[in-house]
């Protein structure tokens, strides 16, 4: 927009703004009218976390010469807390599948309002409304389990850390959304991008048991500041982690977003010169 | 019947095929999911070299079985996976009309693609993990069997729920995954309320905890648990699909 003045790059830039809010707020009440199915999701969270619980408490439980040890109070509080990330990560790329692959695309394209953006904002507030929701239940949980819990401060770092993890899931999956530009199905790069996060975000235990060189990998990786760095707050909370973990993933938003942009101008290339 | 079934699975699974680049993308995703798992795995028997006296090699035999359970229900009943959809949606009218039954012709109607990778993946595990020798293969057979039986007949009954209720769609699904999440794991985990869920409404433990026990050590008993288990799921699923299909023709199912 060369041809722009300052005024007026700021009233576009405020018009997205307000159309990104109002689709974050479609993106709430959507997931609100869905109720049955946030507490399908509340109960599926319950269900892997009886699972990884009774996991963890039989490997606390049994003491093998040579094996690792685990921190005092066992690992089910810091799956708790990735586990509950996890989940609550909106399904981005299974919409903007079926937009590209549909050729649904077209006439967004034609609108003022960025689609790409649009579509982030409503996720993002799908997410919004899983990471109450599901949050509600595992507190619950917490609550009946009778587990020793972490201070009080350590349940704030992770419901800061939750919100900024759950928008690196969204970015991480709008990527996978985008390579339906290039692939007609996104399930292959979703299920791969999946493993990958689990492995390198520490979603079964924390990335720090991992040997040195695969520690070294992980933790400069998005899916260590998605879900490592807040459920690692379940375990060892402090200021100072709190605080390295929030730049960290600050840095990642920032990252992501570029890489995002970038391939969605490559992918809208592609689709402009040779179609879908 | 069978003929008739062996007739639209064939159908189903030459669709699946016929887009070619899509085929190979979804089986070779799947391929690389399972390869993720097993390191994932790997990664927590290098840290604590056990879990109930379960080591990789149980793990990666417990993984083998049920990704062929998963692969075998994928391939060649794969109309399970969206059964609920389908009542939900009316589609049975057009079957009501037509001589054969319902059942096996929605389990017919679709193959999924990536079970085939989970196919392979489940092959290489077992030929990998299980030391298993040209004698053993009419036990894993059966207990691969057995197990598939299990997974379908569960997952048909999750689905016939939609007979009842509007919102079945995701909850059957819900119920598949959550029977999946429980066959994951070491059988050595579950004890007391959990064991009881995974031995009744979430058979994990009869789609591969009993089979897994019956390759490590073959015995009338288990031979027993494993074909009793599959025949009463079978009726089980058979029987409230029957019940749901009388509400259906009497036009008592909920749309959606």
């Amino acid at each position: 927009m060369p041809s722009m003045t300052p005024t007026a790059r700021a009233d576009v830039a405020l018009g997205t703004f307000a159309a990104a809010a109002s689709a974050f707020a479609l993106g709430v009440r959507r997931n609100l009218a869905n109720w049955p199915i946030l507490m399908g999701r509340a109960l599926f969270y319950l269900v892997a976390l009886t699972v990884l619980s009774a996991l963890w408490d039989k490997v606390a439980a049994q003491r093998v010469a040579g094996a690792l040890v685990l921190p005092p109070g066992g690992l089910t509080l810091y799956v708790g807390a990735t586990e509950w990330i996890t989940l609550s990560v909106a399904a981005i790329h299974l919409r903007l599948e079926d937009d590209i692959r549909l050729g649904m695309l077209e006439p967004h394209l034609l609108r003022p309002k960025p689609y790409l953006v649009q579509k982030i904002a409503e996720a993002m507030g799908d997410s919004v409304v899983r990471l109450i929701g599901i949050g509600i239940a595992a507190l619950i949980a917490l609550a009946l389990s009778g587990r020793a819990l972490p201070p009080p401060a350590a349940f704030v770092y992770v419901a800061v850390l939750g919100v900024f993890g759950a928008a690196i899931g969204v970015l991480i999956y709008t990527g996978v959304g985008l390579a339906a530009f290039w692939v007609r199905r996104v399930l292959p790069p979703y299920i791969i991008v999946q493993k990958i996060w689990f492995l390198l975000g520490g979603l079964f235990a924390p990335i720090s048991l991992y040997p040195a060189w695969f520690f070294g990998l992980a933790v400069v990786s998005p899916f260590a500041a998605s879900i490592y760095m807040p459920g690692s707050m379940m375990i060892a909370p402090s200021v100072r982690a709190f605080g390295e973990a929030l730049l960290a993933q600050l840095a990642w938003l920032a990252a992501l977003t570029v890489l995002v942009a970038l391939i969605w101008r490559a992918g809208l290339r592609r689709v402009l010169r040779e179609g879908v | 019947m069978i003929s008739t079934y062996a007739a639209n699975v064939a159908i189903a699974i030459r669709t699946s095929l016929m887009d070619r680049t899509n085929f190979i993308l979804n089986s070779a995703g799947m391929i690389v999911n399972d390869i993720f798992l097993l390191i994932l795995w790997y990664m927590f028997f290098a840290g604590f070299r056990q879990v109930g006296g379960w080591g990789l090699h149980d793990v990666a035999r417990l993984l083998g079985i049920t990704l062929l359970v998963v692969a075998i229900g994928g391939v060649l009943f794969g109309g399970y996976r969206d059964m609920a959809a389908t009542i939900l949606r009316g589609e049975i009218d057009a079957l009501l009309t037509q001589p054969k039954a319902v059942l096996p012709r929605l389990l017919a109607r679709e193959s999924i693609a990536t079970a085939w990778g989970d196919l392979v993946m489940g092959v290489w595990m077992l030929l990998t993990f299980a030391a298993l020798s040209w004698a053993d293969i009419p036990v894993v057979l059966l207990a691969i069997a057995c197990g598939t039986t299990v997974y379908v007949a569960s997952a048909v009954a999750y689905a016939s729920l939609a007979f009842w209720f509007a919102g079945a769609r995701s909850f059957a699904r819900d119920l598949t995954d959550f029977m999946l999440l429980f066959s994951s794991y070491p059988g050595s985990i579950y004890g007391g309320a959990t064991r009881i869920i995974a031995y009744t409404l979430l058979p994990a433990g009869f789609v591969v905890l009993t089979p897994v026990t019956f390759l490590r050590a073959p015995s009338l008993s288990s031979l027993a648990i494993l074909i009793g288990s599959a025949a009463a799921y079978s009726a089980i699923a058979g029987a409230v699909f029957q019940a749901g299909l009388v509400r259906y023709r009497r036009g008592l199912v909920p749309t959606g």
